[in-house]
């Protein structure tokens, strides 16, 4: 009983943390139709705003702006230089974030050093449930993932942001018709889903081993999730996230990691070939 | 063949001075960075040629590296045993390969992002395995302690066994170049959809690319076992797959030589320049992000625009055409018949138990309002688009369920609404691969002869006085004018000699001179083929000059079918277009 609470917890921090980190992927492939190579990168740097508050000797919520700040600019920044002349060209945009990552990976080796970090959690307690006592942090990002999550579907579903992102998906030409301004409605999308990377980064950065390679998990990690979930909808990424997160827990925790890894890969080949539109279609 | 015997010469003089002037231990240093020139010629393939990027080829280098460490250690180095496991491994990482591709590829077009990470999934899965089974592997400390290859001196001798497999590779790079499969793949990345309505299954095209890639970068990997002594789980991580790409982007991917020099000049300046200068690496990616985005030819782009300034580009010689053999399209025979075919999109309904048949002789001309569903009907016919519901048939054989590759061999060719001609290619590329289509088999995709292929079809059209593609012979397709792109097109189409040519708007963009061109060459191919071909078309002075019958399409049903009088005379008809009630 108690092993079966304790896989259940473990199941759903795992599926809770691969939905944060793959919100970011999905947002910009879902309103840009950009598949962004460097959305591990964003999450690498917002685990890097800890690191950095702890050695600067600030407060722990002092990550947030240290995060807001060096995420956002770099999003910014590669939005103008980048990203935008490369809106609608697929494999060109795909090249080029690639491109983009080993920059920003090398870039990082030269400024944080290659050594592997851990930073301290800001919630160190442990909650009992039942006879399990499970650390408080990840249950606090947990309701986090859930509460942020619902917030998010509400306001794309209801707010007047969301109809005009709504239609510049499905029709940028029209959008930009009639007057809603695409090129800023994009920047504005690249850049928040650079920061949700970068929060997932940060928010997850206690639980992770923080090096300047650690992006390359992320982005594989939450393409698949994308995959079998379908690309383009939170509906879809809930999902996704849940049968990658619970497939890989379950294998890594029966037989070893390399096994939740490549059951996962099966997986997301078994989904590319077979069903390419993932589990959650849109009617 | 002429330049491909200089560029060799000049490669191999290159190659065989290195020790000269440099020493043995220089030639040991660029023979490493040889090697990775080879798998980045591999990765450069796939690429330029094919047109994917794959992000994990250091597995296929590392599996060949693994495997020939330790086979030569079972077997002491001995030559004959150990070429042969080298060829096996190289081999069966090309079937992987192979499988891999056809499986991703054949999901949807455009599963590029897909296709990248999976390869990038599995480098990262190859490298924890590498490093977590000791006794497979040697873990971190790797497999070493063999004898390399037939004994020879990595710093001595082995240096022209890299050089062998340096020129044998280059060579085979250039060659295809120049066959049959290299314009294939030119085509592939110049246009895919163009190149799937000639009937070449564009994720077998893909598969072979990315084989012939795995099977290059096996065999350099398995060089690399020699010439190092020892096999790290360096050699199958993602570091080296990232490099290998970044050499063949900055050398030039396009170019088969471009990924060698790349790996060479880059490769050897960062093993020199890493420890000492710290922000080196930095400065390589963000030179690599500038060559995506500003050079996508790379380095040899430069050499190349340079040498033909100079005037030493190749000069493609026109060779005496030969005949073509027949035409798997022209044996189809029989009627076109749609029976009861539903096609929804989402929640509308484009296609609403849509009925149609065309004799297997003459021209049918489908006209409609927009949104009747002509286009629409030509999709499902040509199995781009899956209906819900009905049959669709030639001849009695059965089109529904089959990919829009299959068509051209079932005998149907289709010209699309929008000009669809491989824009990368000049007219003459164009037209060679049009006459490929439909009577390629396997053996002469790597023989020379049929690139001089010339048809009957293809030869009237090019002889009319008023079809002016033999004047543009060398241009690019892209420089064409709208009209002559209109023809061009209509060239790819007819080339293989279909039996059903379906035509989306033939004349769309055309002045009425043009049209006149146009309505005579359709005209002309008909009653010299006996074919039937169906005609979508708004213009109707083209329909009055062509259409045996005449079917109208309304609301994705056929409202009316019959001569141009009885369509004319239709009250439903005129209903229809004057905008009376429905």
């Amino acid at each position: 009983m108690d092993t079966l609470v304790l896989f259940t917890l473990n199941a759903t921090w795992q599926i809770a943390a691969l939905a944060l980190m793959a919100l970011g992927l999905a947002l910009v492939f879902g309103l840009l139709r950009i598949m962004n190579m460097a959305h591990g990168e964003f999450v690498m740097l917002g685990a890097y705003a800890p690191v950095l508050a702890a050695q600067l000797g600030l407060p722990a919520l002092a990550a947030v702006p240290i995060c807001l700040m060096m995420v956002g600019l770099t999003a910014w920044l590669v939005e103008r230089l980048v990203v935008r002349h490369l809106y609608a060209r697929m494999f060109d945009s795909l090249l080029a974030t690639w491109a983009l990552s080993i920059l920003m990976r090398k870039g990082a080796e030269l400024v944080f050093g290659r050594q592997f970090r851990n930073v301290a959690s800001p919630l160190d307690g442990v909650t009992q449930i039942g006879a399990i006592g499970y650390p408080s942090y990840r249950l606090a990002v947990i309701a986090l993932v859930l509460a942020g999550g619902l917030g998010l579907w509400l306001w794309y579903r209801r707010s007047a942001t969301g109809l005009r992102l709504k239609a510049m998906v499905d029709n940028p030409a029209l959008a930009q018709a009639v007057g809603i301004n695409t090129a800023r409605l994009s920047a504005m999308a690249f850049v928040s889903g650079c920061l949700m990377a970068g929060l997932a980064g940060m928010l997850l950065a206690p639980t992770l081993s923080i090096s300047p390679g650690m992006g390359l998990d992320a982005l594989i990690r939450s393409f698949f999730a994308l995959i079998v979930g379908g690309l383009g909808s939170l509906e879809g990424l809930a999902l996704g996230a849940s049968v990658i997160g619970g497939l890989q827990s379950g294998l890594s925790a029966a037989f070893t990691q390399t096994a939740g890894y490549l059951g996962v890969l099966s997986l997301a080949i078994l989904f590319l070939w077979r069903y390419p539109d993932g589990l959650y279609r849109r009617r | 063949m002429g330049s491909i015997v200089g560029v060799n010469l000049a490669l191999l003089a290159a190659l065989l001075l290195v020790p000269v002037l440099g020493g043995a231990f220089f030639a040991w240093q660029i023979g490493l960075f040889l090697i990775y020139g080879i798998a980045a010629q591999g990765v450069g393939f796939a690429w330029g040629r094919g047109g994917f990027l794959p992000l994990g080829n250091a597995l296929f280098f590392g599996l060949g590296a693994y495997s020939a460490a330790a086979v030569l250690r079972v077997t002491d180095g001995a030559l004959l045993v150990n070429l042969l496991a080298m060829l096996i491994t190289a081999l069966a990482c090309g079937a992987l390969a192979f499988g891999l591709a056809v499986l991703l590829f054949r999901g949807r077009i455009g599963s590029g992002p897909g296709f990248s990470l999976v390869t990038l999934a599995l480098v990262l899965i190859a490298g924890q395995i590498a490093e977590t089974t000791p006794a497979l592997t040697g873990g971190f400390n790797g497999l070493s302690g063999y004898a390399p290859l037939a004994g020879l001196d990595p710093f001595g001798a082995f240096y022209y066994v890299i050089v062998a497999l340096v020129m044998l590779v280059s060579c085979g790079f250039l060659l295809i170049d120049r066959l049959p499969a290299g314009l294939i793949l030119r085509g592939l990345v110049a246009q895919e959809g163009r190149l799937e309505l000639l009937g070449f299954a564009l994720h077998r095209v893909k598969g072979w690319a990315f084989a012939v890639s795995a099977f290059v970068t096996s065999l350099a990997g398995a060089l690399y076992a020699s010439h190092q002594g020892i096999v790290t789980p360096q050699a199958i991580g993602f570091a080296l797959s990232a490099e290998l790409v970044i050499w063949a982007a900055v050398g030039g991917r396009m170019s088969p030589l471009g990924p060698l020099l790349g790996a060479v000049v880059i490769g050897w300046a960062s093993a020199t320049l890493r420890d000492t200068v710290a922000w080196w690496e930095v400065a390589v990616a963000a030179v690599f992000l500038l060559v995506i985005l500003f050079l996508p030819g790379g380095a040899m782009d430069l050499v190349n625009r340079a040498l033909h300034r100079l005037g030493l580009g190749p000069r493609p010689k026109a060779l005496p055409p030969l005949a073509a053999p027949a035409s798997r399209a022209s044996t189809a025979t029989g009627a076109l018949e749609l029976s009861d075919v539903g096609l929804s999109a989402g929640t509308v309904t484009i296609l609403d138990g849509l009925s149609l048949r065309a004799a297997p002789q003459g021209v049918l001309c489908v006209i409609g309002p927009n949104g009747a569903g002509k286009t629409t009907m030509l999709n499902a016919i040509t199995g781009r688009m899956p209906t819900q519901k009905g049959v669709v048939s030639l001849g009695g054989r059965r089109l529904t369920g089959r990919a829009p590759h299959q068509m051209l061999a079932q005998g149907i060719a289709r010209k699309m609404q929008v000009p669809t001609v491989f824009a990368g290619l000049t007219v003459a590329q164009n037209l060679q691969l049009a006459m490929l289509a439909g009577r390629l088999n396997w053996r002469d995709a790597l023989r020379p002869a049929p690139l001089r292929w010339q048809g009957d079809t293809l030869a009237a059209l090019l002889d009319d006085p008023d079809v002016p593609l033999a004047a543009a012979w060398l241009k690019s397709a892209e420089h064409l004018p709208q009209g002559h792109r209109q023809l061009l097109e209509l060239a790819l189409t007819l080339a293989p000699d279909p039996r059903l040519v379906l035509l989306d708007e033939p004349a769309a963009g055309m002045s009425p001179a043009e049209t006149q061109i146009m309505v005579r060459l359709i005209r002309a191919y008909q009653q010299r083929s006996g074919a039937a071909v169906l005609i979508i078309e708004h213009d109707m002075a083209l329909v009055e000059a062509l259409a045996s019958e005449v079917a109208v399409l309304h609301q994705g049903r056929v409202l009316a079918q019959g001569t141009l009088a009885v369509i004319r005379a239709d009250p439903q008809v005129t209903a229809v277009y004057a905008g009376g009630h429905k």
